[in-house]
C-alpha cells in the first residue's frame, strides 16, 4: 500500500504528526505495536503548575477520536522491523507500507542498572510500575522500594503513592560500572538542585528548592538523616544503597547498606527490608534502531540520552524523507514531543504540496517547539540546552 | 492488588472476563493486559528461562524486553505486557517443560 | 550478577572472555552470546558497553557505530519470506 506519510509509533509525537498531516489532506498510516495508541503519554498524571491536572489518558482519547475522524489508517499490534529504500516500512505480519515520507516516533527505552537479584519476578523498570498503576490500575506491589533518584523515579513514586501503594523508600543504586554517578550522594544533591521549580508535584518542587540552597549542597550529604528524609510521606535516602534483591520465586527483601558521600559502601551492617516489588530507574535513552538500520547517521550526545539520529531544524535525518520526532530526537517531555510531531506534520504537508505559505507555517511550528521546551515541567537532563546546541552545531557542519 | 479508587483518575467501567493460566481459571477485566490481569491475581511468574530455569516476570512493561512472553491460545512468545486479555483466553507459561517438548 | 537477561550471561562471563583475549564488543558477543537474545540487546547493549569500558580504550561513541541491521525486531521466517526480504539485504 502506498501512503503520503507512514508514521512509526503512536505516542504523542506520532499522533500529533498524524493529525497535522491528515488535516492538511495527506493519506497517513500510523503503526504501533501496542493494542492502543498513546505511548508513554497514557500513563502520565500530574498537576500543572498554574492550571489543572494533566491527565494523559484523556488527551490521548481526544487525539484518538480526531485521528478516526480524519481517516488515518491505524495499524495497531504491528511491530515495525525494518525500513528499506525508498521507503518501505516492514510490519511483522508480512505487510509493507510504502511512502516517500516516514516519521520515526518510536520513543525511548529505559536504561537498566543491574543489581544482584534483578531478574527476580517483582523487580521491574520504573516505567512498568507507572503503566501498571496509572493505565492498568493494578498495584505493582504492596510494599515497593524504588532504586535510583531522578525526575522520572520521583514522579512515579508520587504516582504510586496516589494509587495507595506503600512506597517504603527511594534509595541509591550500588556503586558499580553501571550506576556511575547515580550512586553518588554529592552528585545526586547537585542533580536535585537542577530540577525545575515548575516541577509538577510537591516532591520534585521541594527537592528542587532544597538542592538549590548552597549550605544544603555542601553539608547536606554529611548531615543527611540516617533514616532518610520524608518527602510527601516517602523516605528519600541519599546515604543508602540497595546492594542486593532477595527472593526465590518473587522478591521478598532488599538489602540496604549505608554509603559515604561518594557512594562507597561503608563497613556498617547491612539491613534487610521486606518488600514485594523493587523498581529500578536508570534513565531513558532514545530508541534509534530503525533509523540506524535505515542508514541514518547517528551522533552521541549524552545530554539528549546517548545515540540519536542526526537531524536538521525540520527534524529530517540524513536520509531524505525519513524524519524523527519526540523522544527519538532526545529525551524530553510529552508536550515537546507533541509540538515536534506537529512540526513534522507541517513540513511534510508542505513538501507534498498540500498547503501554501510554507516558511511562515514552519517558523510558527518551530516556535511552538521552543516555547514548550522553555515551559517544560520536567527536565530529564540538567544539560539539555547544551545538548541541543551541540546537535545544532553538528547538523550545520553536516550541511 | 487492584486500585479500585484513584484520587485523580476516573474509575474504569470494564466487563469481567474469564481467562485460564496454566490450566487454572481467573477473573480479568476486558481491555487490560495479560500481565496486569495475572498480577491482579497475585501471579508474578510468567515464564522460566531456557538455560537456568529461573523464574521471570514483568520487567519493562512496554514491550521492549520480551521477558513477559507467554503462550496464548497456542501461539508462542506473545508479550503479556502489551497483549490484552480476551474472554476464554488460554495462557500458558513457557520454559518449565521445555525438556519434554 | 546477570548482565544479559535474555541469554543469562553474567558479568563474570564477560570479564572472563576479555581476559581470554576477546578484543571487540563483537568478539565478546559471539563468545558469550550477550546481546544476542530475543530483545536484541535493547536491555543489555548499554550495559555491555559500560562493562567493557574499563578494559578497552574504545569509547562508547565508537562501539555503537552502525550496529543495527534489519530486522531490528524478532520476526518469524514465514513473515520474512512473505515480505520478500532477507536480513542480508
Ligand atoms: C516510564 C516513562 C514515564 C514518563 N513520564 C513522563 C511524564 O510524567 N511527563 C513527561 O512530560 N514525560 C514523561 N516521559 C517522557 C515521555 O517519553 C514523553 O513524555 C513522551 O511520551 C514521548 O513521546 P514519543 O511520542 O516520543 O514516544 P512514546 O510515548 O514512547 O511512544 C512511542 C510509541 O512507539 C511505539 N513503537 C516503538 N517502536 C516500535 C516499533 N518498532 N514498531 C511499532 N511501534 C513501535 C511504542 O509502542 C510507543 O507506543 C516518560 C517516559 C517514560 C519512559
Ligand atoms: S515486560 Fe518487557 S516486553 Fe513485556
Ligand atoms: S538482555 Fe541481552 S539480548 Fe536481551
Amino acid at each position: 500500500m502506498k501512503y503520503d506519510l507512514v508514521i512509526i509509533g503512536a505516542g504523542p509525537a506520532g499522533m500529533c504528526a498524524a493529525i497535522q498531516a491528515a488535516s492538511n489532506g495527506a493519506r497517513v498510516a500510523l503503526v504501533d505495536e501496542n493494542p492502543v495508541p498513546g505511548g508513554k503519554l497514557r500513563g502520565q498524571v500530574y498537576k500543572e503548575p498554574k492550571s489543572d491536572w494533566w491527565i494523559g489518558e484523556k488527551i490521548v482519547r481526544s487525539m484518538e477520536s480526531k485521528i478516526k475522524q480524519l481517516g488515518v489508517t491505524c495499524f495497531l499490534e504491528r511491530e515495525v522491523w525494518g525500513i528499506y529504500p525508498k521507503w518501505k516500512v516492514m510490519l511483522n505480519n508480512g505487510e509493507q507500507l510504502e511512502s516517500d515520507f516516514v516519521l520515526i516516533a518510536t520513543g525511548a527505552a529505559e536504561k537498566a542498572i543491574p543489581i544482584p537479584g534483578w531478574t527476580t519476578p517483582g523487580v521491574m523498570a520504573i516505567g512498568a510500575a507507572q503503566v501498571l498503576a496509572n493505565i492498568q490500575r493494578v498495584k505493582p506491589g504492596n510494599r515497593v522500594a524504588i532504586i535510583g533518584i531522578d525526575a522520572l523515579s520521583l514522579t512515579i513514586a508520587y504516582d504510586l503513592k496516589m494509587a495507595g501503594v506503600n512506597v517504603v523508600g527511594i534509595y541509591l543504586p550500588p556503586l558499580n560500572a553501571f550506576s556511575l554517578e547515580k550512586s553518588n550522594p554529592l552528585k545526586m544533591i547537585a542533580y536535585l538542585s537542577s530540577l525545575s521549580h515548575l516541577a509538577p508535584n510537591p516532591m520534585l518542587k521541594l527537592l528542587g528548592k532544597l538542592g538549590q540552597i548552597e549550605s544544603v549542597q555542601k553539608l547536606g550529604v554529611n548531615y543527611y538523616p540516617p533514616f532518610g528524609m520524608k518527602v510527601w510521606g516517602i523516605p528519600l535516602h541519599l546515604r543508602k544503597a540497595v546492594v542486593e534483591i532477595i527472593g526465590n520465586e518473587a522478591v521478598e527483601e532488599i538489602v540496604v547498606a549505608a554509603v559515604d558521600q561518594n557512594g562507597q559502601l561503608g563497613r556498617k551492617q547491612e539491613k534487610r527490608i521486606p518488600v514485594d516489588c523493587a523498581c529500578i530507574s536508570g534513565g531513558l535513552y532514545p530508541l534509534v534502531e530503525l533509523a540506524n538500520a535505515a542508514g541514518c547517521e547517528s551522533v552521541y550526545i549524552e545530554e539528549l540520552g546517548g545515540h540519536i539520529p542526526l537531524y536538521n531544524e525540520e527534524l529530517e535525518t540524513t536520509q531524505s524523507g525519513i524524519f524523527v520526532a519526540g523522544n527519538s530526537t532526545g529525551i524530553e517531555g510529552a508536550k515537546v514531543a507533541m509540538a515536534q510531531g506537529e512540526l513534522v506534520g507541517t513540513v511534510i504537508s508542505i513538501r507534498l504540496g498540500f498547503v501554501e505559505g510554507g516558511p511562515e507555517l514552519i517558523k510558527k511550528a518551530k516556535e511552538k517547539v521552543n516555547l514548550e521546551r522553555e515551559n517544560a515541567v520536567i527536565k530529564f537532563h540538567p544539560g539539555l540546552e547544551n545538548g541541543r546546541a551541540k546537535l545544532e552545531r553538528l547538523s550545520r557542519i553536516r550541511e | 492488588m487492584r486500585i479500585k479508587k484513584h484520587p485523580i483518575l476516573e474509575s474504569l467501567e470494564r466487563k469481567e472476563v474469564q481467562i485460564t493460566y496454566n490450566g487454572k481459571s481467573y477473573l480479568a477485566f476486558e481491555g487490560e493486559t495479560i500481565a496486569a490481569a495475572l498480577l491482579a491475581n497475585q501471579i508474578r511468574i510468567l515464564r522460566y528461562t531456557e538455560k537456568g530455569k529461573a523464574p521471570r516476570g514483568i520487567y519493562c512493561g512496554i514491550g521492549h524486553c520480551y521477558e513477559c512472553r507467554v503462550t496464548v491460545d497456542d501461539e508462542r512468545s506473545v508479550r503479556a505486557c502489551i497483549t490484552r486479555v480476551k474472554d476464554q483466553m488460554k495462557i500458558i507459561s513457557q520454559g518449565i517443560d521445555a525438556d519434554e517438548i | 550478577m546477570i548482565i544479559c537477561r535474555c541469554e543469562e550471561v553474567l558479568l563474570r562471563d564477560i570479564i572472563t572472555s576479555i581476559e581470554n583475549g576477546a578484543e571487540t564488543l563483537k568478539a565478546i558477543k559471539m563468545e558469550t552470546r550477550a546481546g544476542m537474545g530475543i530483545c536484541q540487546g535493547r536491555t543489555c547493549r548499554v550495559l555491555l558497553e559500560q562493562a567493557i569500558a574499563p578494559y578497552t580504550d574504545i569509547t562508547i561513541q565508537e562501539t555503537n557505530n552502525i550496529m543495527y541491521k534489519n530486522p531490528v525486531r524478532p520476526i518469524s521466517l514465514a513473515n520474512l519470506s512473505r515480505s520478500g526480504k532477507d536480513s542480508s539485504q
